[in-house]
């Protein structure tokens, strides 16, 4: 039962006049997912690897209930996230670079605030904040409203309400982006302990360093399609040299001949 | 429930805890209300005032003395008014003409040479001619030409009985008036009638508009919403928690205006700060149109929340609530201005409309409890049917996301 499913998902966006205009194209419709499936177990963390546009932010926004699929389901431990959606959402803990937090409060009132919104108690929260604020080194700043702080204690901050409800399943979209290196550690050392600690943990990124340090398996995705899907080790020794990199530049390289044919 | 509620907290604590919004939302629609309508009030009374202080340059030939007397001695409102005589002698009439247009002479008055004469003798001479020059396009001409025709009218009456034998035959008959009928409460109940539903509606509009299109459409804007849909909240709970403090906070934006406008009606209607009495209502009418006002306000928030949902920006969700606005105005003015409150039911299930008219049959004393039902019950199907709404447009990844 504890487990994420991801099968077969298919998902289309019909595109706006605006967004046809930007990018520059006549089709109505973006065909972003053509059938993806995967799974993530306890204990691991499962790294969704995949050029620009590729759709693993679009695979992500479908396991965290904020889109749902064309076809094909999604289950966190068994609840399906189209017909149980808010069971899906008490489980995960989901953050892309596009959510954001409201400028105008602090981080101590946003961790009240969504801790309520997940039904915590008060003292729940107060010991996980401080225990979260702490190793993400937000303590000092706890009373600074967000619009006042970087862009990386801000991005640390969404981590940390993210994970207000201690959920088992964590679902980071480039978690990395934008931070810097000493930084970035921070983030990738925690989801390193939440493995440890038998969460299930599903992240997004086309750096490939990141992956060959932090997953235990891997699925890449390209234009929408899965093309491959196994453990780091594996998916290595598909390529010659047995780098991710020669392998996910061929992979590219063959979808792009792909479609010309 | 908690979630609702927690949802209202914190949309509460946004605003009320942002100095610049508190200042824009609470303190500036009351500020200016009063500023705005006690300038014009202090406009109109320095405009009386100096139009009764000027003094009213008379150029005049052949005046008779009782009319002179009489012109001196004037008074008007308690004041004396104040009047210059100076001779036409050599002047032309074109010359009179164009200094009445001018405005350097407020009255000419030419008399006949034998003007008290002919008068007297009536019945030999022909009727003696009285050559007036005003401007009606000016003020102060058109007042002193008021005052002197009131003395020239009383001159007429009075020479006209001195022709009779018996003065009394002047009198045809003898006017005799009923004790005051009207009733104070009602009048001035009409003047509140006139002037508050409108204001109020329009009050409560803009403070549901300056606040709205912010809490919704900008949480789309800022890219905050998705943080706030992936947490196990119902979309309900998240609807009726937006409009609760909405409405909350509109209401209070409204009382502003409202108390800015309390202040400053006895100015523009130039009374003294005690004149309006706004103790002829009792505690029931306080009731009914405080819950007229709240199911008037749900409406209206649930209305700009449904707009500001589906609106991608702020910028777009103002535009798109802007002709509703118009129609709110032109709503409210056809219920003020129009002619007395209707006390027809089918009318009162009208979105807003129905409750501006109510508001008016409160401040004339004339509404019916079956009407006030209908408002309140109207109301709860209006705001059900927007939270429903609200709850759709949430729910729909299409409007949330679509970029
Ligand atoms: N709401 C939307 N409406 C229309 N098209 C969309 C929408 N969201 C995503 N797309 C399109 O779907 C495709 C996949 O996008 P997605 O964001 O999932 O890619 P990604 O793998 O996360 O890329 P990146 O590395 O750039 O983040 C893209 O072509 C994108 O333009
Ligand atoms: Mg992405």
């Amino acid at each position: 039962m504890k487990s994420l499913v991801v099968k077969d998902i298919k998902k289309t966006f019909r595109l706006s006049k605006k967004q046809r205009k930007i990018e520059q194209t006549d089709e109505t419709k973006k065909v972003a997912l053509r059938g993806v499936s995967f799974e993530a177990q306890p204990g691991e963390i499962f790294g969704l690897l995949g050029p620009n546009g590729a759709g693993k932010t679009t695979a992500l926004r479908c396991i965290a209930t904020l889109i749902k699929p064309d076809q094909g389901d999604i289950t966190v431990d068994g609840f399906s996230a189209i017909k149980a959606s808010s069971e899906v959402r008490k489980r995960i803990a989901f953050l892309t670079n596009e959510m954001k937090l409201e400028d105008h409060f602090t981080p101590n009132y946003l961790f009240r605030y969504f801790s309520r919104l997940h039904n915590i108690s008060d003292e729940v929260s107060e010991m996980r904040k401080q225990a979260l604020f702490k190793r993400f080194g937000i303590d000092k700043f706890q009373e600074v409203k967000v619009s006042d702080l970087s862009t990386g204690m801000k991005q640390k901050i969404s981590i940390a309400i993210s994970l207000v409800h201690d959920p088992d399943y964590i679902i980071f979209d480039e978690p990395t982006n934008g931070l810097d290196v000493l930084t970035a550690r921070t983030v990738t050392d925690y989801l390193l302990e939440m493995r440890a600690e038998g969460k299930t943990v599903i992240l997004s990124t086309h750096i490939l360093n990141v992956v060959e340090k932090l997953c235990d398996r891997v699925g890449i995705i390209i234009d929408g399609e899965m093309k491959a899907l196994d453990s780091l080790e594996n998916v290595q020794n598909i390529a010659s040299d047995q780098t991710l990199e020669t392998l996910f530049f061929d992979l590219v390289k063959e979808s792009a001949v792909e479609e010309h044919a | 429930m908690r979630n609702i509620f927690t949802v209202f907290r914190k949309e509460m604590y946004r605003v009320l805890s942002d100095m610049r919004l508190v200042l824009m939302i609470f303190l500036l629609p009351g500020i200016s209300i009063f500023a705005m309508y006690w300038l014009i009030g202090t406009l109109i009374q320095n405009q009386t005032e100096a139009v009764q202080q000027h003094t009213i340059i008379v150029y005049e030939e052949n005046m008779p003395a009782d009319i002179r007397s009489s012109l001196e001695g004037l008074v008007d409102l308690e004041r004396p008014v104040n009047m210059e005589f100076h001779s036409i002698d050599t002047l032309e009439d074109s010359d009179l003409k164009e200094k009445v247009r001018e405005g350097d002479i407020d009255v000419v008055l030419r008399f006949d040479a034998d003007f008290e004469a002919k008068i007297s003798n009536y019945d030999q001479a022909e009727a003696p001619s009285l050559f007036i020059i005003y401007n009606y396009g000016r003020q102060n001409s058109s007042f002193g030409y008021n005052q002197i025709s009131s003395v020239l009218n009383q001159y007429q009456s009075m020479k006209l009985m001195e022709r009779l034998e018996d003065p009394s035959h002047a009198q045809i008959f003898v006017t005799d008036y009923a004790d005051d009928i009207v009733d104070e409460r009602q009048m001035t109940g009409q003047g509140f009638a006139m002037l508050l539903p409108f204001l109020i509606v329009i009050f409560l509009f803009a403070g549901a508009m300056s606040i709205g299109p912010d809490s919704i459409a900008g949480e789309k804007e800022r890219n905050t919403i998705a943080t706030l849909l992936i947490t196990p909240i119902k979309r309900s709970e998240i609807a009726i928690g937006k409009i609760s403090s909405l409405a909350l906070l509109s209401f209070i934006s409204a009382l502003s205006s409202f108390v800015g406008l309390a202040f400053s009606l006895p100015k523009l209607m130039q009374m003294d700060t005690n004149g309006v009495e706004y103790n002829i209502y009792e505690p029931i009418h306080f009731v009914l149109i405080l819950f007229t006002l709240m199911a008037t306000v749900l409406i209206i928030v649930g209305l700009i929340a449904v707009i500001s949902a589906y609106a991608k920006t702020i910028k777009e969700a103002s535009m798109l609530i802007m002709p509703f606005y118009l129609v709110t105005m032109i709503i409210g003015l056809l219920s003020s201005f129009g002619t007395e409150p209707s006390g027809q039911l089918i009318v009162h299930f009208i979105p807003i409309y129905g409750s501006v008219n109510f508001l008016s049959s409160i401040f004339v004393f004339q509404y019916d409890f079956a009407n006030f039902v209908a408002v309140i019950v109207s109301s709860v199907v209006y705001t059900s049917l927007f939270i429903y709404l609200l709850t759709r447009l949430f729910s729909s990844e299409k409007v949330m996301f679509q970029k």
